[in-house]
């Protein structure tokens, strides 16, 4: 008779906080069932505070793995992008956050890790190692990766320039790179602001773009994070003139 | 004074005791107690905790051990590999839960504490359940070990602990549940500590090198007299109940310990999880109680009587 094979799952022998910042992590049914109930009411709560509005979310290619990239203004924006994709995608969905901000404390990789499903990547000490991790993930049927290329929220609501990463994980290859623009989430909440407050946010997605063309050097990267900020600044526009996709 | 009050006392003592000589090897002696502390460590929130939960009445006993199953059974599932298998995993849980309510709710049209009929027909229907999961996936290949897995995680870590639970509902259920909850870690103890003195002769060698049939006799010992210094919280026990007791939890706290460590030996790990510090998984605590406390309550039901 064949031996029975047993495969404990890789964090069987891990402690609860182990569990939330090891990356990537398993699959854990109550983490699951938490997250699925949040962000049901998170999206309520969009539609009803914020009159949380999507235009062009017939681009998101949700047959494959995609990057989601867009403007950083407030500790809104991961959220407003999560509640953009639909539902059953959040578990399998990951907005890339600064492990030494978010990672750092009991509460703040609970909320990270349970809530918004945080990858944490590691910004100071092994980029390279990250950077490796997102494009595993983005080589992985049905994962969405969310990255805000300026790798850190704007001070004043304006585009800043954005940081080469995005291009080290796409250039030369096909991988999916889906621009948005979130409008509003400035407004809403800036930086030193207690709380939200109910300011309109609309979100615009613009196509999906390849840079399979471009050398995975970093030329091409500079190349690819010059034109995905193009893209943005031109949904930036489309936005102001009220434009409907 | 109140039973429970004894074992306050009882326990506020140890943990000071314990505590004291840990800290004078520590940081007095300055000698290796790392391990030691750690456990010390996992033991003050423990205790603090069990305790409470007693002290807060029937409900919020019943619920933690409902929680403790749940945990321990989410680590015997991630263990064996089980924890894929969500929809298996998920009627155990499910299952589990139906026990803590069953344990918690009156028979329908009576007034009993606790629908004991349910509590001991349940498994029927979760093993039902269990065994339709591969005919409803139309799916043959390895689903032997996966109901396997399931119907062992749900008898022995829902069901067979479920009874400490039921104990609660018991006339005498403080009482019962805490010279359980204490005797079980004192055989532990005991074992542990006539191995080391006396120790020659490996016990089950394959199983757990470490237990010596020198320890385990200092066990039976040990366990043997517990019933009789604990007979304030035995309520109704006679002779021949105290010296059934004492085999029970002399013989049955070994056999409990035992048998997670042949799960754990088969698998190829060394502690089911990391829940606890200084005692590594849920399971790696109540190993020995998900054996005893079944036992315990149908020797009790039978001879004593729990309402």
């Amino acid at each position: 008779m064949d031996e029975w094979d047993y495969q404990p799952t890789a964090d069987f022998d891990k402690t609860p906080l182990e569990k939330l910042s090891t990356f990537p992590r398993q699959p854990d049914m109550f983490v699951y069932g938490v997250r699925y109930v949040l962000h049901l009411f998170v999206r309520v709560w969009m539609r009803i505070y914020h009159r949380f509005r999507i235009v062009g979310r017939e681009h998101l290619p949700l047959d494959r793995p995609f990057a989601l990239i867009a403007n950083h203004a407030s500790h809104l924006d991961a959220i407003t992008l999560l509640s953009a994709l639909p539902l059953a995608q959040i578990q399998r969905a990951y907005p890339a956050a600064a492990k030494d901000y978010f990672f750092t404390t009991m509460p703040t990789i609970a909320f990270s890790a349970i809530v918004m499903n945080a990858m944490p990547f590691d910004r100071k000490e092994n980029p390279r190692d990250s950077l490796a991790l997102c494009r595993e993930l983005l080589e992985t049927p049905g994962h969405v990766l969310i990255i805000f290329p300026e790798g850190t929220r704007s001070p004043n609501g304006e585009l800043g320039a954005f940081k080469p990463g995005i291009g080290f994980l796409t250039a030369g290859s096909n991988i999916a790179v889906v621009p948005c623009f979130l409008d509003g989430a400035f407004r809403a909440w800036p930086k030193g602001a207690f709380i939200p407050r109910p300011r309109k946010l609309t979100l615009r997605i613009g196509e999906p773009m390849t840079f399979a063309e471009l050398a995975p050097d970093k030329e091409g990267a500079r190349m690819v994070a010059g034109r995905l900020r193009d893209a943005v600044v031109s949904l930036e526009r489309e936005s102001l003139r009220g434009i409907e996709s | 004074m109140q039973t429970i009050h004894i074992y306050l006392i009882i326990a506020g003592s140890v943990l000071a005791v314990a505590g004291l000589t840990i800290a004078i090897l520590k940081w007095g002696l300055k000698k290796n107690a790392e391990h030691a502390w750690h456990a010390f460590r996992g033991w003050l929130i423990m205790i603090p905790l069990v305790i409470g939960a007693i002290l807060l009445g029937r409900t919020a006993t019943i619920i933690f051990f409902g929680i403790v199953a749940i945990a321990g059974f989410t680590e015997f599932a991630r263990a064996t590999g089980l924890y894929r298998d969500w929809l298996i995993t998920g009627w155990v849980y499910l299952g589990i839960a139906g026990i803590t309510i069953v344990t918690l709710i009156s028979p329908p049209g009576e007034t009993l504490i606790g629908w004991y009929g349910m509590f001991m027909a349940l498994p029927v229907y979760v093993v039902a359940g269990i065994l339709l999961m591969p005919i409803l996936r139309d799916k043959t290949k390895g689903q032997l070990q996966l109901i396997a897995l399931g119907i062992v995680g749900f008898i022995y870590i829902g069901w067979m602990f479920g009874h400490l639970a039921f104990l609660a509902n018991g006339r005498n259920a403080a009482g019962a549940i805490l010279f359980l909850l204490f005797s079980v870690p004192l055989c532990d103890v005991a074992a542990f500590t006539f191995g080391k003195m006396f120790g020659r002769n490996k016990m089950r060698p394959n199983i757990s090198p470490n237990k010596t049939w020198e320890g385990s006799f200092g066990a039976l010992l040990v366990g043997m007299a517990l019933p009789w210094i604990f007979r304030f919280s035995l309520e109704g026990f006679g002779t021949r109940e105290l010296i059934l007791a004492g085999l029970i939890v002399g013989v049955g706290s070994q056999l409990g310990d035992l048998s997670i460590s042949v799960i754990k030996r088969d698998i190829g790990i060394k502690d089911m999880g990391a829940l606890i510090e200084g005692h590594g998984g849920v399971l790696d605590r109540i190993d020995s109680l998900v054996y005893v406390a079944p036992l315990f309550f149908h020797m009790t039901r039978y001879f004593v009587g729990l309402a």
